[in-house]
């Protein structure tokens, strides 16, 4: 089990560095909905299986979907396609950075005596998802409503055609 | 700390890393939206940890479920803005943004 897990934060790593070092947008969101559907394997190696059925869903299908779109909406020109050469050979040393960054975090923390243990609550473990989100989470239920709300509002905003008069 | 620990927060962090690095080098808008969302999955990623470490997986789930919530929606206006900038500038570089009257 922690094998795989590890396997999948490596892959989760990669494409991370994959999505940042893509020329092409649409790449860039492909591989963000790739980092979405290792995340929510991960989710469910962990048990927490309402949070991997969101991430997929909504995270790996309409945020992809929507970025396509916008790429699709928004056509690259020739000064555009200058702009993504000089961003690429920008980001060409990230490799390199991240590599050093591991081996720099993985000595400070193996060497390090930093103390993470938690305690873990024995009452939390038998309260289910719908117990705590229905009732101990209203004020989060509320606050997404209206995020949602504003949201839709601020699309609609956007979007608005001008008076044609 | 075990093993386990070590890996989740280098990986965290490591993911972290690359959407600053994206943040600070890119100036298209719609590649800025994508750095937000992959600096969220690092986030997303340390809540999933802390859920199963402290054994509260319900609690964490419901903060993962409001991430997801405002992640979605900060794309999407996010998104909505690049368009209409687009349309009105027919550019997505933020360096070009200078002609606002205001």
């Amino acid at each position: 089990m922690q094998g795989i897990l590890i396997f999948l934060l490596i892959l989760l790593v990669m494409g991370s560095v994959a999505c940042v070092m893509f020329r092409s947008k649409v790449k860039a969101a492909i591989s963000l909905a790739l980092i979405s559907v290792i995340l929510s394997i991960i989710m469910f190696a962990l048990g927490q299986f309402w949070a991997a059925i969101f991430e997929l869903s909504v995270c790996a299908g309409l945020v992809t979907v929507v970025f396509v779109c916008a790429v699709s909406l928004t056509r690259p020109d020739r000064h555009n396609q200058e702009v993504e050469e000089a961003y690429h050979k920008k980001v060409s040393g990230l490799p390199v950075f991240m590599v050093i960054l591991g081996i720099g975090l993985m000595i400070i923390l193996t060497m390090g005596n930093f103390d993470f243990s938690v305690t873990v609550d024995a009452a939390a473990q038998v309260r289910t998802f719908n117990d705590v989100f229905w009732n101990t989470r209203q004020a989060d239920i509320i606050g997404q409503i209206i995020i949602i709300l504003a949201g839709a509002f601020a699309v609609v905003i956007l979007f608005k055609e001008g008076d044609k008069a | 700390m075990n093993s386990l620990t070590t890996a989740f927060f280098i990986a965290a962090a490591m993911i972290l890393f690359a959407g600053c690095y994206m943040l600070v080098r890119s100036h298209n808008m719609i590649r800025l939206v994508i750095a937000v969302e992959v600096v969220m999955k690092a986030v997303t990623l340390v809540l999933v940890f802390a859920g199963y470490s402290n054994g509260n997986t319900a609690l964490s789930q419901s903060f993962i479920i409001t991430i997801i919530v405002a992640e979605v929606v900060v794309a999407v206006v996010a998104t909505g803005i690049a368009i209409a900038v687009y349309r009105n500038n027919g550019d997505l570089d933020l360096r070009k943004l200078n002609k606002l009257n205001g």
